[in-house]
């Protein structure tokens, strides 16, 4: 059955352009230029996903799917903005929202085709689904195993720049999935932790990385699916926040700077949960200056 | 001839007494004291028989005093051998002239009589003359204190004039000057003919003397406040006073100008100006590349449809080619916003719809999260005019209503409202539903550093300059506020010529 959308945008022009891409994709699109309209179409008809603009005269895209979600539980909600996501993580914590699209120059109808269709379909695991080239493997079973990999990865990477970013990013990521993702350490109690330490079978991390013409990716995975979009939502929006001495307060705490640190350097960093099975963590950068200065966020929990 | 009143009192003694009238005296005669009573006219000399002495009580020697107005009065008595000598001493205290004891031998007692005349006679006159001579004397003195006095005030106002570093300057009902300082002289230092006597139109620079002429034509308005002006001239700012001048029965006899130089003052204002434009161009600059992204992603989302199309409808490619148009005259008149607003021109003004301006800038400001759960409610008249300079109505605005955002601590209503509140004045109305100022902050909220913001979060100089533009901008500024009912109130002129400071001459 074709999935039905319905878009919300105060922009006429860009609900244009919109509607004939998604239709193309092949789904069934109603248009909305305000909350209040979209409401209103929201009784008339049932939808599958609801994606609005952020920011709208009169009800804003927060309130719109908080509404929405009040009235219709199941359906999908998506936000999309012009503007910098990161102005927007307190709102999206406070919401509990985890999916906030980026309308760049140039325009990623790639990215948004991926993500219809994983919110769409649920189908959100894997690095294939978001980059093209061979993917390469290899799981993680010793702590001292961690080096070795990351620097594979990183030597895998086509060009200094890549290597650049990834080389932080990935061994915030793999460390956390080993340590508090697989072998479920206290992030207070760092200093007791054994770093020399095997994970027992069926707790491997894996990691995956490939690239294509535009963009590198890796995903690591854990098989415990312990994070959660609320707690994500909260470490990003307390490491954005400053406190009276004008240092961020998650510069405090002794955990959850790394996905913080990772959103600000990776081009995208897409986290998909699966509760008590598993969480996969996808750093996807591209090539230098292409999709620069807007971060999309994107949290998804089955 | 007449010389004098003499009563006689119990004298028989007719031919005396007759003798007395051929001397020139008039005479009343009673025949006892009690009688002495009933005399109500004035009278010089009393001649009494010396036995009705005794008789003479308290009483009558008052009404002696009464009737004559308190002239003294002479006492003549004759045969006093009878008189008591505590009568005598009581009389003798009195404030009378007493003659007694003498034989009425007729010789005898005119001369009596009339040496005690002349002497009356030449008394007055000597006291008359002593009189006028003290009185010549304390005039004088008088005068002189006087001439003290004038020298001395003159002296003061002199001093007070020329300690004015001001300009001061006075001209006449004519516009003829009558006093001016030695600061004048600097500002006048082209005028070569002599100030004083000048009218002036021949001394003052062309914006000086319409601001005279101005304060000319309105000498009897009731209006008693100071005409007041700035004007350039050369390199000099001048911030010029003209007060009406009025004399003792309020009628109007002059005008005094004060002429002042605020060039310091005034670059130090610039200075401000441009930090605080500095801090707006900030702002818009955020909101602008903000406001970009909207138009770019839909220019380049057509693009990339088209690139990837295999075929190309016409409908399809004029319907893109259209909205690609459309974003890109977008971002230029985005882009051309903030190059209005930078533009360092004092008068660039013209008449401006309020409504557009008010839209923009929201546009700078509404992206911020600060807005995320605000709603703005838009009570526009979309054709409202107002006359001045665009960027400057652009600078009053966002500071309105980044404060009242802030006041609202990012949750709220923001209402905007435009009215015509005469046809020469368009009101903007900007209310938050914040919780409100108390009225010692209201009392507060226009003076430079002053604010309520954390430390950090604001200079304080948002509504004192907003303040300083909107008066600059011939409009006035004030504010309303009750728990959850804030209004900034902005009147802007909507008429060029009917704004009464078109010439930008204000009154305080």
């Amino acid at each position: 059955m074709t999935a039905k959308i319905l878009l919300v945008d105060d922009e006429a022009d860009f609900l244009d352009i919109m509607t004939e891409f998604i239709e193309d994709e092949g789904y069934a699109v109603k248009t909305a230029t305000n909350g209040k309209e979209a409401l209103h179409i929201l009784e008339q008809d049932n939808f599958d996903l609801i994606v609005s603009d952020i920011n709208m005269p009169g009800m804003k895209g927060f309130e719109l799917l908080d509404k929405a979600a009040e009235l219709y539980p199941s359906l999908k909600r998506v936000l999309i903005t012009a503007y910098d996501v990161r102005d927007y993580i307190n709102m999206a914590k406070n919401y509990n929202i985890g999916n906030i699209i980026t309308k760049t120059a140039p325009f990623n109808f790639d990215e948004i085709r991926i993500f219809l269709n994983n919110i769409l379909t649920g189908e959100i695991f894997g690095l294939g689904l978001y980059v093209q080239g061979r993917i390469h493997q290899t799981y993680l079973k010793k702590s001292k195993d961690l080096e070795r990999v990351n620097h594979e990865v990183i030597e895998f990477m086509k060009s200094d720049y890549h290597k650049r970013k990834f080389r932080q990013a990935l061994s915030e990521i793999t460390i956390n999935a080993f340590f508090y993702g697989a072998k479920n350490e206290e992030g207070d109690k760092k200093h007791l932790w054994e770093f020399e330490t095997t994970l027992n079978d069926g707790e491997e991390v894996l990691v995956s990385w490939a690239c294509d013409n535009e963009k590198s990716g890796v995903a690591v995975t854990d098989q415990k699916g312990r994070l959660k979009k609320e707690d994500i939502l909260f470490w990003l929006e307390r490491n954005m926040t400053k406190g009276e001495d004008g240092l961020s307060l998650g510069l405090r705490d002794s955990h959850g700077k790394g996905l913080f640190i990772t959103r600000e350097t990776i081009d995208r960093l897409i986290i998909n949960i699966d509760h008590g099975k598993k969480t996969e963590v996808i750093l996807i950068n591209y090539e230098e200056g292409l999709y620069d200065g807007h971060r999309p966020l994107w949290i998804q929990e089955l | 001839m007449h010389i004098g009143t003499i009563v006689t009192a119990g004298i028989e003694n007719k031919a005396f007494t007759r003798s007395l009238e051929e001397h020139g005296y008039s005479l009343i005669s009673v025949d006892d004291i009690d009688a002495v009573l009933n005399i109500t006219v004035p009278f010089d000399i009393m001649l009494i028989r010396g036995e009705l002495l005794k008789e003479i009580n308290h009483a009558v020697l008052e009404h002696l005093y009464f009737v004559n107005n308190s002239t003294p009065v002479a006492l003549l008595f004759t045969d006093t051998t009878s008189i008591p000598a505590t009568l005598i001493k009581k009389l003798q205290n009195s404030s009378l002239d007493i003659l007694y004891d003498f034989e009425i031998e007729h010789e005898t007692i005119y001369q009596r009589i009339d040496r005690f005349f002349i002497n009356a006679k030449l008394n007055d006159h000597l006291t008359t003359l002593q009189e006028k001579f003290l009185m010549q004397k304390s005039l004088e003195k008088e005068i002189s204190l006087r001439e003290q006095i004038l020298n001395h005030e003159r002296e003061v106002n002199a001093n007070i004039i020329a300690s004015i570093t001001a300009g001061l300057i006075i001209f006449d009902i004519n516009g003829s000057t009558i006093v001016a300082n030695e600061p004048v002289k600097q500002v006048l230092k082209n005028v070569s003919t002599d100030i004083i006597g000048s009218s002036y139109k021949a001394l003052l620079p062309q914006e000086m003397s319409e601001l005279v002429e101005n304060v000319m034509h309105e000498m009897n308005a009731e209006d008693t406040r100071p005409y007041v002006k700035k004007c350039k001239i050369a390199d000099t700012y001048y911030e010029v006073y003209c007060y009406r001048m009025l004399n003792y029965h309020n009628q109007p006899n002059g005008i005094l100008m004060l002429i002042n130089d605020i060039t310091e003052q005034e670059s130090m204002n610039v200075l401000l100006y441009r930090s605080e434009k500095l801090a707006t161009v900030g702002t818009m600059l955020s909101g602008i590349a903000h406001e970009l992204r909207n138009p770019l992603a839909i220019i380049s989302a057509r693009i990339q449809r088209a690139l990837t199309k295999k075929t190309y409808e016409p409908e399809w490619l004029k319907k893109s080619f259209t909205s690609i148009q459309t974003q890109a005259s977008r971002c230029a008149s985005i882009v051309n916003s903030l190059l209005n607003f930078t533009r360092n021109t004092a008068t660039n003004a013209g008449y401006h719809k309020i409504a557009e301006i008010l839209d923009e800038t929201l546009t700078y400001v509404d992206y911020q999260n600060t807005f995320d759960n605000i709603s703005v409610e838009k009570e526009y008249d979309k054709d409202l005019m107002a006359y001045g300079d665009r960027s400057r109505f652009v600078q009053i605005f966002l500071n309105l209503i980044t404060n009242a955002a802030d006041a609202m601590e990012g949750n709220g209503t923001l209402t905007i409202r435009t009215s015509l509140e005469s046809p020469y004045s368009t009101r903007i109305e900007i209310n938050d539903s914040g919780p409100g100022m108390s009225e010692k902050i209201r009392a507060k909220i226009f003076d430079p550093f002053f604010t309520t913001k954390e430390p950090g979060k604001g200079t304080g100089l948002g509504l004192a300059i907003v303040y300083k533009i909107v008066q600059e901008s011939n409009g006035r500024i004030w504010c309303q506020s009750h728990p959850g009912d804030t209004s900034f109130f902005v009147e802007l002129p909507s008429e060029k010529e009917r704004s009464y400071d078109s010439k930008n001459i204000a009154r305080r």
